[in-house]
């Protein structure tokens, strides 16, 4: 299963890919099990050069029944920095929230690599 | 403090102008991401994990009041109420919108502040000793060359796309608390054996994948050819670095693969071709000398009554004396460090109300004069001893007066995985692991000076390398690892540090460290520091100790 | 006839271009010719001696050393920017302009964008091929963004020290 992600260009805020727009929230993202959708979907995040900046996507693992995103960059993008809880998308708090706080599983995510050249 | 003119301040003005435009053309889809990321980074505009990274410049770590209060200003408007000191003496801002930018660089403009330069493959900030102008070991004040470095490398149109980023750094004095050896060109001040003076220029230090403590490659170099010889080696640099591989792109490769002779050789016959025409005239080294506001001091003595009796009186200021308080060349005077180690908090980090308690201190007591480390500190370099009281009791009420300066908690870390988009670990929590393992401060003192840094990835931006116990965080399986490695040193006696082991998970690293200590507390001799005792047992009895317990 | 973006007394304008590129392998045609060194090497004396006025494009590691008895005779040197951050080709138009003294036409050509106007007029680039589609007015206006300047170049701007007098 995969998610779609990238930095917003004005803000520089992490958002989701969701049927052609972009959300802040992890836990509305939508979420890919076909790799073709997958594909096409991160094309067209592409082509919205004044949108998003670098979209990619990434690699999810299943958490209290709910989806994750693999690797521990990733979770800290969803959630902010841990130095301080009350900064980024993690002071929202709430159940969506917690289940990517308790996501372990750590095998490298697709996103990595792309990453590196930012 | 240099003063800016008009000249001076008309061209960051205009700087922020073409910005201004730049981010309207990006916006509106007229460049591509691909074609701006070199613009915005040379405006020290990252974009990060959470949000866009911007990198303000301290010249040679220097601020005023005016300065320190729009930072902290900015902080607020703008982000989160915090910024952060780095290795470099900048300031970073770590939730910046790409689309406040142009203001932001407005409002820094005009308190002679800039972004220019900060990252990309350009000559970065030129860094210099903190205590310039202040301490009795200079032979000169560095901050003169650092200024006429920073206005000739500003928008140089021959080498503002080198292969790769390019870092120099000055010191006047014999002790080095800038890195010199460690930086693409490190220039120290000497006096020729005629009295003139000159550099020593040591080209191709740096950390890294591949770090190296630089050879020097001109013993003397009469300081009126300073920027002749700088021109010659850019040049050799900008035609010849590595451009296939941007891990193999920096002046170590080069000057490593030529071999310092040869890499001298070419830069000698470069600089033979360029002349005294490439030099700056000694008119304008004067000039710039002059513009740098001049402090005044009373004729004091010695010894302040206050200060002895308020040592007396109060244990915890005479702590804070005996660890925070360096010599100052003048009588009756004192340089103040103002840990930002605070225990438990984000090593470098500094809140908008500490930046103006700062500001209001340097204005009150300090001759408007204030200065960042590259250890992530900061400095009021001309305190009199009759203010320390005063000054410490506004420290310590800011959270600003951990007695820690050059102890073991006053660690340096890099932001790391909780906010960078290179690292491949955290350092922070690390940071404030061992920081609060080494709360006593009785202990701390016991141990006395001992330099950590950490790193979360490899390029080293909290200087691993060169720390008495170095910690590089790295991937392992998707875990956070961290290697340890002893014995560095970013001072005049500069080494790259040696490795312990096998990288340790995060929940091992603090208790790690305590047996390291315990080793040296065991194995030490007469004033031994930890670097050192390290130095003569070498790593045997260090490494026994911290695997012995791995099981 | 093709255009490139000319330089000339302060003034940026779209003019028209007498040269040809020929790469190493066509055959090549009659007037006025741009190739490369490795051709020029070969080929240059007896093309110099038909009268035609003649190029050499240089790659970012050839340096303009190895031209330096033949720049008399050159009317213009295109210096080739593969990638825009390649640096390389700036030292190259300092070089000709300030050491050699070249007075012919110094062209940047590649991936040649409107950002790098200012740098290039600076180092003595007098001819721009850019490869963003800007205009004449866009080079004019990126070029003049800065009213001083810190250091000499081969443009003879005074730098700050010398404004200040």
């Amino acid at each position: 299963m995969k998610a779609l992600t990238g930095n917003r260009l004005t803000d520089g805020e992490v958002v989701f890919w969701k049927a052609g727009a972009w959300v802040e929230r992890f836990a509305e993202a939508e979420l890919f099990d076909d790799a073709q959708k997958a594909e096409a979907a991160e094309a067209s995040a592409k082509s919205q050069q004044t949108v998003v900046v670098d979209p990619y996507l990434v690699d999810l693992i299943e958490s209290d029944g709910l989806w994750a995103p693999l690797s521990y960059r990733e979770r800290l993008r969803a959630l902010g920095p841990t130095n301080h809880p009350h900064h980024g998308k993690q002071a929202e708090g709430g159940a969506a929230i917690e289940a990517l706080r308790h996501a372990s599983g750590a095998a490298r995510s697709s996103g990595r690599v792309k990453l590196i050249k930012r | 403090m240099y003063q800016y003119d008009t000249l001076d301040k008309e061209f960051l003005a205009d700087r922020a102008a073409e910005f201004r435009e730049q981010v309207g053309r990006r916006l509106a889809g007229e460049i591509t991401e691909d074609q701006f990321k070199p613009i915005r980074l040379m405006n020290g505009l990252y974009l990060q994990l959470h949000a866009y990274m911007l990198r303000i410049a301290i010249p040679y770590g220097s601020l005023n009041p005016t300065q320190m209060r729009a930072l902290a200003a900015i902080g607020r408007k703008y982000d989160k109420g915090y910024g952060h000191f780095t290795t470099r003496t900048n300031l970073q801002f770590h939730w910046i919108k790409l689309a406040d930018t142009p203001a932001i660089l407005d409002e820094l403009a005009a308190v002679d502040m800039h972004a220019i330069q900060t990252s990309g493959n350009c000559i970065r900030n030129t860094t210099a000793d903190p205590y310039a102008g202040a301490t009795a070991e200079e032979i000169d004040d560095p901050r003169v060359w650092s200024e006429a470095i920073r206005q000739w490398s500003s928008l140089h149109p021959e080498f503002s796309f080198l292969p790769r980023k390019f870092k120099i750094a000055i010191t006047a004095a014999a002790k080095d608390r800038t890195a010199a050896k460690v930086h693409d060109i490190g220039l120290m001040l000497r006096r020729g054996r005629d009295g003139t003076m000159g550099f020593e220029v040591i080209v191709g230090g740096g950390l890294g994948r591949t770090p190296y403590v630089g050879p020097t490659i001109k013993e003397f170099l009469p300081v009126n050819r300073l920027f002749s010889y700088l021109e010659a080696i850019l040049r050799v640099y900008n035609r010849h670095g590595r451009r296939d591989n941007k891990f193999k792109a920096r002046i170590k490769i080069l000057v490593a693969a030529l071999g310092a002779e040869e890499f001298a050789r070419q830069v000698e016959e470069e600089w033979a071709k360029i002349g005294p025409e490439g030099d700056l005239p000694d008119t304008e080294i004067a000039r710039i000398r002059g513009a740098f506001a001049p402090v005044h001091f009373d004729t004091l003595v010695n010894r302040s009554e206050i200060f002895e009796a308020a040592k007396a009186a109060d244990p915890q200021f005479a702590r804070f004396a005996r660890n925070n308080l360096r010599e100052h060349k003048r009588a009756g005077y004192t340089i103040v460090v103002i840990s930002l180690k605070a225990i438990g908090e984000t090593p470098g980090d500094a809140t908008s109300e500490q930046m103006e308690v700062v500001a209001d201190l340097a204005e009150r007591y300090g001759q408007n004069d204030i200065r960042v480390t590259h250890e992530q500190n900061l400095v009021l370099p001309h305190v009199k001893l009759d203010d320390t009281p005063a000054v410490y009791a506004a420290l310590k009420a800011a959270g600003l007066a951990t007695p820690n300066v050059n102890l073991i908690s006053d660690i340096i870390a890099c932001p790391g995985l909780d906010y960078c988009a290179l690292a491949n670990a955290r350092a922070i929590p690390i940071a404030q692991d061992i920081a609060r393992t080494f709360a006593d401060q009785d202990r701390a003192e016991l141990v006395g000076e001992l330099k950590i840094k950490i790193s979360g990835c490899i390029n080293a931006c909290g200087h691993h390398h060169v720390g008495h116990i170095g910690i590089l965080g790295v991937d392992k399986k998707g875990e956070e690892f961290y290697q340890l490695t002893l014995g560095g040193s970013g001072a005049e006696d500069a080494a790259v540090g040696s490795m312990l082991g096998p990288a340790l998970p995060a929940g091992r690293v603090a208790d790690a460290v305590d047996t390291l200590v315990d080793v040296y507390l065991r194995e030490r001799q007469e004033g031994e520091r930890f670097l050192d005792t390290f130095r003569r047992t070498g790593v045997a009895p260090f490494k026994e100790a911290v695997y012995a317990d791995a099981d | 006839m093709p255009t490139r973006i000319k330089l000339e007394d302060g003034q940026f304008n779209l003019v028209e271009d007498p040269f040809t590129y020929a790469s190493d392998d066509e055959d090549l045609p009659r007037g006025d010719l741009i190739i490369s060194l490795t051709r020029f090497q070969a080929e240059g004396e007896r093309l110099l001696s038909e009268g035609r006025s003649v190029g050499v494009r240089l790659e970012p590691a050839e340096e303009v050393e190895v031209l330096a008895y033949d720049l008399p005779r050159l009317s213009v040197i295109a210096v080739s920017f593969p990638k825009f951050n390649d640096g390389r080709g700036y030292t190259a138009a300092r070089l000709l302009r300030e050491r050699y003294g070249f007075k012919g036409e110094v062209r940047a050509v590649g991936d040649v964008l409107r950002e790098q106007a200012g740098f290039m007029v600076r180092v003595g680039f007098d001819a721009f091929e850019p490869a963003d589609g800007s205009t004449p007015e866009q080079w004019a206006h990126a070029a003049r963004r800065h009213r001083h300047v810190y250091q000499r170049a081969a443009d003879h701007r005074p730098p700050a020290f010398a404004e200040r007098g």
